[in-house]
């Protein structure tokens, strides 16, 4: 029983430590790409994983049914509502003209968008 | 038992370490900007830092005591950036400078 709270105590610590450093490297792509899409590319899915990762490891070091409930009460809404503050800031960043489309092959959107036109069939 | 709690203790401080540094990086990111739109997602990324060193004290007391707070934040800590994009980033056009790039401050 020990050299299991032991186990759990050693793998809770390595999942913390692995969390943060994507939490890390995820601020540093913030940080080093160019614009709007790609920066919330950067900062959504790193974050994700290591609050999943972060919290999993709080949960295997401290082992007791309440503390896990709130901690997958957490997960629960982190992952619900993360991907709405992306699909927002995506969308209004398209809407005001920042996506850097200089670098874009094709925009699918942009026929949609403008009012008069009606996309070439 | 000792070494492997010294060991743990390391991890948890590098971990701690890992959260602060991120967060002061994540300044300079709120801070030069250079639109709305990136404050927004920063502000975002800051409420999942804020859950993670929260986490990581909690690891290291052993003390659930601010679970709630983490909760708060995961339930609310996305009305700031929606709240930006839509209704302050709209006006936020960007202006187009001299030398034909644009300028999103």
């Amino acid at each position: 029983m020990s050299g299991w709270a032991e186990a759990a105590d050693l793998v809770g610590a390595t999942l913390l430590l692995l969390g943060c450093l994507q939490c890390l490297l995820g601020v540093i792509g913030m940080l080093r790409f160019p614009d709007v899409l790609s920066r919330s590319h950067a900062a959504t899915k790193p974050q994700t994983l290591g609050i999943l990762l972060v919290l999993v490891g709080v949960a295997l070091r401290l082992r007791h049914g309440i503390d896990l409930g709130t901690l997958a009460l957490i997960v629960f809404f982190q992952f619900l509502t993360s991907p709405v503050a992306s699909h927002l800031v995506a969308r209004s960043a398209y809407r005001t003209g920042q996506t850097g489309s200089r670098g874009l092959l094709r925009d699918d959107l942009d026929p949609q968008l403008s009012p008069g036109e009606r996309p070439e069939e | 038992m000792t070494t492997l709690n010294a060991v743990e203790d390391a991890m948890l401080a590098a971990s701690a370490v890992m959260v602060l540094l991120a967060g002061a990086l994540l300044l300079y990111r709120i801070w030069y900007g250079p639109s709305m739109l990136d404050r927004a997602v920063a502000l975002d990324v800051a409420a999942a830092l804020i859950i993670a060193g929260v986490s990581v004290k909690a690891a290291q007391d052993g003390d659930s005591f601010y679970f709630p707070v983490m909760l708060v934040l995961a339930f609310l800590g996305f009305t700031g950036s929606v709240g930006i994009a839509r209704f302050i980033a709209v006006r936020d056009r960007p202006s187009v400078r001299a030398d034909g790039r644009e300028d999103h401050r």
